[in-house]
């Protein structure tokens, strides 16, 4: 995508196939004791594509996704859905999902099927996040990351116009992380509008269409990757995020150090996606 | 989807949640044995129905509020840690559904642990007792079943209203851990608090005789005693007992219940935005 600076600064969509904008934020402002979170914050969501919100710990990634879900009133501004009118118009993944311990996946996958009115396949839906072998285990029995990977199953269920994810990758391994991007990639790709808040850059890089990256105050930075890596001269959206994010902001001290980050992410989680020829298997050891 | 389809399903899980938690069953048979612990050694289960209630109204009092703390605290705030809560609320579940449908489930637990518990005090009265409690034809100067199972009734009317207290409290606060504190005090304030207010009431002479019956029928723990005195125990003699009326009574722990619950889901709305 070629998009103008102006466009792209207003946190635009990618130009994805002529896509619509789905949501829309107009000067999103969150205040919490009078502590500014993100402060006029425009965005357009765009349906059919994957827009991630990334920077540091802290920054209001979190408030930004439960202010898109209506979870969060805004201190000023406003969030406009303009999807299509359903029962569920936005799918939502926590950022520490868990279950009723008591049930086992099927039956959490059947619980909230039966909350939607469209049919579910169950046995395509736990296969997509690599659960079908554990169908029947309970909730309780799961790893953190399969709980995740449920929770992923949950938030696209009933195939909602929006799907807002706040670190789907956290917890998994680089193939199981990379098989829920690619999964939610291909939602988004079916038409979905998906907004995914991470830490996971190599992965934002390979499968999203919309970047906007938070610092303090607001957006500090938005457009497809290849726009962002051409905009900043950088290498990778690794060397973007070092040169928007300032280095102190955000509450994560290690997010002031751009070497060291790369050093403990950025090589394994890119070469676990260049060389990813081993079999998924969603942490079910 | 239909409030209702959504309301059915939500009490189903709610349900199936109960049915799979063990220490539902633990905590059942520890109040089954501690009622009947309590009659046989109150001597009641051997003279009757009405000795047997006597016996066990005062217990009643304090293990009916301990059993819907224990049952209630935990349920939304659970939830609410997990992201459950969250994730319900992009489907069609309103706050008043969820919290409709867990306080449903959780009067379940209570009716199913405290009725069953009275259930079998019940059985073992009617199979030690005198052979007259086994009339059941009621009128006034007859022990009969029909008797206990009022109170059984009105136990678990009590007992409900009370977990509707404790899931307000438990919604207030920010964490399943402080929950259980939060539902303890209001317990405590609720049912001891009231009580106290009354008492001083009556001491610095601010109630008449017909204020107190309206004030007694207003606290949980007086509504359930007044309608156990009234209904149940007082039946066996002529006039009325003069404590609480017992519609008035009725009144107060529906209105609990009800009051309760819609605090719950408004603070349940507020909680998630």
């Amino acid at each position: 995508m070629t998009d103008a600076d102006e466009a792209t600064s207003r946190g635009e969509p990618t130009d994805n196939d002529g896509d619509t904008s789905v949501v829309t934020t107009t000067g999103l402002t969150k205040e919490y004791g009078g502590r500014p979170i993100f402060e006029g914050v425009d965005l357009d969501i765009a349906s059919g594509a994957m827009t991630a919100v990334i920077g540091p710990n802290g920054i209001g990634k979190t408030t930004l996704l439960k202010t898109l879900l209506g979870h969060v009133d805004p201190t000023a501004g406003t969030v406009t859905y303009t999807g299509p009118n359903v029962d569920r118009p936005m799918g939502y993944l926590p950022q520490e999902p868990a279950f009723r311990p008591q049930f086992t996946v099927n039956e959490t996958v059947d619980f909230y099927a039966s909350l939607v009115d469209a049919a579910v396949d169950t046995e395509r839906l736990l296969g997509e996040v690599n659960l079908s072998e554990a169908r029947n285990r309970r909730v309780s029995a799961l790893s953190g990351g399969m709980r995740r990977l449920l929770a992923v199953a949950q938030a696209v269920l009933g195939d909602p116009p929006v799907v807002c994810c706040d670190e789907p990758a956290s917890g998994l391994d680089p193939s199981m992380a990379r098989r829920v991007f690619e999964s939610l990639a291909g939602r988004a790709a079916d038409g979905m509008a998906v907004v995914v808040a991470s830490h996971t850059l190599s992965l934002v890089e390979t499968y999203a269409d919309h970047v906007v990256i938070l610092e303090s105050g607001g957006v500090a930075a938005a457009g497809s990757p290849t726009d962002l890596i051409e905009r900043y001269d950088a290498a990778d959206l690794w060397d973007v995020y070092d040169t928007v994010i300032d280095p102190t902001a955000g509450d994560d001290p290690a997010t002031s150090d751009g070497a060291a980050r790369r050093g403990d992410d950025g090589p394994t989680e890119r070469e676990s996606v260049a060389s990813d020829a081993t079999a998924d298997t969603g942490g079910q050891s | 989807m239909s409030s209702l389809t959504i309301m059915s399903t939500l009490i189903r899980r709610e349900l199936r949640t109960a049915a799979r938690t063990r220490s539902y069953y633990l905590l059942g048979l520890a109040v089954g044995g501690i009622l009947l612990g309590l009659t046989f050694g109150g001597g009641g289960a051997a003279t009757g129905y009405i000795p047997t209630v006597v016996d066990l109204l005062l217990p009643l009092e304090v293990l009916v509020p301990i059993v819907a703390v224990a049952i209630g605290y935990r349920a939304v705030p659970s939830d609410l840690d997990r992201g459950e809560v969250a994730m319900l609320d992009t489907y069609a579940v309103s706050p008043s559904a969820y919290v409709g449908a867990v306080y449903l489930g959780r009067a379940a637990v209570l009716s199913a642990i405290v009725g069953v518990a009275l259930l079998v005090v019940g059985l073992v009265v009617a199979a030690v007792a005198a052979p007259d409690t086994g009339v059941f034809a009621t009128h006034s100067g007859v022990d009969s079943p029909i008797l206990f199972g009022r109170f059984l009734v009105v136990t678990l009317l009590f007992g409900n209203a009370l977990v509707a207290v404790v899931l307000v409290a438990s919604i207030a606060v920010t964490s399943a851990r402080t929950a259980i504190v939060a539902a303890i005090g209001a317990v405590l304030v609720v049912v001891v608090g009231g009580e106290a207010a009354i008492l001083l009431g009556v001491l610095d002479g601010v109630f008449n005789e017909a204020t107190l019956r309206l004030a007694l029928g207003f606290v949980p723990n007086s509504a359930y005693r007044g309608l156990v005195f009234e209904t149940v125990v007082g039946v066996l003699s002529a006039g009325e007992s003069g404590y609480a009326s017992p519609l008035i009574s009725m009144i107060g722990l529906v209105l609990w219940t009800v009051a309760s619950l819609g605090a719950a889901a408004g603070l349940l709305r507020w909680r998630i935005g």
